[in-house]
């Protein structure tokens, strides 16, 4: 190859480039609007991602099988973020994920992610590139802090929306119901070293404190560590009443059965993060009978309103649902609804414009009304409670508030 | 609980703890004695014994939901899954000998090592393939009988993890003091050419190095199975990355270093997870390390500094 033909391919290159990362989304293109899907579907958490992929993933079938929305048929665009090396979530792998989202240029919103740990390391990127994304089950709160606007969203406005709550009430409410349903006057505070689990451990911590229960110590597992039985020997020696755990199913898989061992008698609670319907398949069922979980939603799995929604759920998709499942259906339905007002608005659908949408959604979803404020979270704050009972996760209340 | 019983029962877990760490250690440190080796991918043939302990304890129809046994069909069983265990995960061994790492026994350098490293890999990603990436159970088939010690308790599989562990050691070392493989195997170690000379055969040494290294690195998992009751295609990593240390710590390349090492590192990890947290426990580990090696560069036991010609 001559000079001349390199420099003619090369410019030749640079503009099929440019052009193919130009206009971000003309509508032109087939009339689709791709959703982006970045969840942990391999590794420890493997389970509760799959039922949250599979909610997304009705909400999309439904509203395409009535002809779209507004024209526009609805795409999922779907990757693993979990890797081989983390076992679990990667919040490298998520960012890599969404970057590629963004790389293509029919790609106008995300659903995702599960985790807050990837949350904190995409949020940043979705700022830049202006895309909402609606999160159905990450509940770290710093993500959505106005405080921390220059930290998670350098272009100020909402990018992460969720339609469930955050952890600012998750780890309390915990707190609360253990202080006032258990009559718990003293806790062992774990949590895994996560964004996630760190977050809600210091939440629930403090809480606990302000109700005057004793925090005994706080100490924090690595997930990838066999043995939790020295720091489980540890708590035996303290003789809390409860324990309490904050982090996700990769440490969770093996304090249950440790600690079934070394301290049966204690009262064990953790958060969404150990809402997982595979748990007693790791674990073993009579190690994780007793836990507490909680979950960021009302509980809508047993819902009378929801049964016809719940069987066909686990008709199409052969899987019970969980909580997050709907909660993710719901971030669908809030994606399409935004298409919907921006078509009938005359805007074109560009990331901006949807954005601009989603923040101004006002939409009676199955799990009730969704709206949200100024930071992305939603208005509806309930933290509702769950016990495992003979392998079974059984609603056992809403959390109290105070 | 008073302290003392806490402290008491952390040295029991501890003690349990640094018995697995010794089991794997002997591995490193055995073929590290013979063909100055750091073989990583011990970490992955432990972890790989795991899953076929559970093969094997499928094949005997235990499995995850299974009552514990008790009698005779507890021992037959485990003598059964300890043979079964010990020589597949031994034959494996073998098997990276012969197909990695003979061909590159005379090239210089980190080549061997790193693709000992590559053949960890190979293994961690076959089990995950094949298993997937969630926690497995494995069956629980030694009873939850205990012993109190004062507030403390001793757990049947801990006596169990401590005697088979001793048991294996004291064979270990008949079998390299009073053995003629084991003079073959010294011989080796000291010096290969001149064993060479002498009319040993060099290579079928080192083969057996790697299957007994190898087949202790299978009881070591057994070990794990049974007393964590999980195993994952990642369990290789933090546990061989403290046997390994155990090995460096007592003295690479010294058998009774090796044991020594392990022991330290389980005692430490638990009285320092329960003096300091758990979650400083690495820095712990590897801080004692740097200590030690500072002031004993050749760890513990590590009199004689490797001489290369």
């Amino acid at each position: 190859m001559n000079r001349r033909m390199l420099v003619a391919t090369t410019a030749l290159l640079a503009l099929v480039v440019m052009l193919a990362g130009f206009p971000p989304g003309s509508a032109a293109q087939g009339k689709v609007v791709k959703i982006g899907l970045s969840l942990p579907l391999t590794g420890s958490d493997a389970d509760g991602a799959d039922a949250i992929l599979k909610g997304a993933q009705m909400a999309i079938t439904e509203i395409n099988g009535k002809g779209g929305v507004a024209g526009y048929k609805l795409e999922a665009m779907v990757f693993d973020s979990a890797t081989p090396a983390a076992g679990q979530y990667d919040p490298a792998q998520a960012a890599t994920n969404y970057k590629k989202f963004i790389a293509d240029s029919l790609v106008m919103a995300a659903v995702g992610p599960v985790m807050s740990g990837e949350g904190k390391a995409i949020s940043p990127i979705l700022s830049e590139a202006d895309m909402a994304t609606i999160t159905p089950s990450s509940t770290n709160p710093d993500i959505t802090d106005p405080k921390l606007q220059a930290q998670y969203r350098p272009k100020g406005k909402a990018v992460y929306f969720r339609t469930v709550t955050t952890d600012a009430f998750q780890g309390p409410n915990m707190a609360n119901y253990l202080f006032h349903a258990q009559k718990v006057k003293s806790v062992y505070v774990l949590d895994d070293g996560g964004a996630f689990g760190v977050g809600i451990a210091d939440s629930f911590q403090k809480r606990a404190g302000e109700l005057g229960v004793k925090i005994l110590g706080r100490d924090r597992l690595d997930p990838k560590e066999a043995d939790y039985k020295t720091i489980l020997t540890k708590i035996k020696g303290l003789n809390p009443d409860a324990l309490y755990y904050g982090g996700v199913m990769q440490a969770a898989a093996k304090l249950a059965p440790q600690s079934y061992e070394v301290v049966p008698r204690v009262i064990k609670a953790g958060s969404d993060g150990v809402y997982d319907l595979s748990w007693p398949k790791q674990s073993g069922k009579e190690a994780v009978d007793g836990w507490f979980c909680s979950q960021a939603s009302p509980e809508l799995v047993t819902s009378p309103k929801l049964e016809a929604w719940v069987t066909k759920f686990k008709k199409e998709m052969k899987r019970d649902p969980t909580n997050y499942a709907i909660t993710s259906y719901d971030a669908v339905l809030v994606i399409a609804d935004a298409v919907e007002r921006t078509v009938k608005a005359n805007k074109p659908i560009t990331r901006t414009n949807l954005r601009d949408a989603i923040q101004a959604t006002k939409l009676g979803s199955i799990q009730g009304p969704i709206a949200f404020d100024a930071n992305g979270d939603i208005l509806t704050r309930t933290v509702s409670i769950y016990q495992w009972r003979d392998g079974e996760i059984k609603y056992v209340s809403v959390a109290p508030e105070k | 609980m008073s302290t003392l019983d806490v402290l008491v029962q952390q040295v029991v877990n501890g003690l349990a703890l640094g018995m697995m760490y010794a089991l794997l250690a002997l591995g490193f440190t055995m073929v590290y004695g013979i063909i100055e080796l750091i073989n990583f991918s011990h970490f992955s043939v432990f972890m790989t014994g795991t899953f076929v302990g559970l093969v094997v304890l499928e094949l005997m129809g235990v499995t995850a939901v299974s009552k514990s046994l008790t009698g005779f069909a507890l021992v037959s069983t485990l003598v059964v899954l300890f043979l079964a265990t010990m020589t597949t995960t031994g034959l494996l061994g073998v098997l990276i000998e012969r197909i990695c790492l003979r061909s590159l026994r005379h090239v210089a350098g980190t080549a061997p090592m790193i693709t000992t490293i590559g053949v960890a890999f190979i293994l961690i990603n076959a089990m995950l393939l094949i298993w997937g990436p969630q926690a497995q159970r494995f069956p629980q088939l030694l009873p939850n009988w205990r012993w109190a010690v004062g507030a403390a308790e001793i757990t049947f599989k801990q006596v169990v993890l401590f005697v088979v562990g001793l048991v294996l050691m004291l064979a270990l070392s008949h079998l390299v003091q009073r053995t003629t493989l084991g003079k073959a195997m010294r011989a080796t170690a000291q010096d290969a050419d001149a064993a060479r000379m002498m009319g040993i055969d060099v290579d079928r040494v080192v083969v057996l190095t790697f299957f007994l290294g190898s087949a202790l690195a299978g009881a070591g998992s057994l070990f794990f199975g049974l007393y964590y009751g999980f195993t994952g295609y990642y369990i290789g990593y933090t546990t061989g990355l403290r046997a390994f240390t155990s090995a460096v710590l007592g003295g690479i390349g010294s058998i009774p270093g090796a044991v020594l090492g392990g022991i330290f590192i389980g005692l430490t990890q638990s009285l320092g997870g329960q003096l300091l947290g758990v979650k400083w426990t690495d820095v712990i580990i590897f801080s004692l390390l740097i200590v030690v090696m500072v002031f004993r560069p050749n760890g513990l036991l590590g009199a004689r500094i490797p001489q290369r010609a």
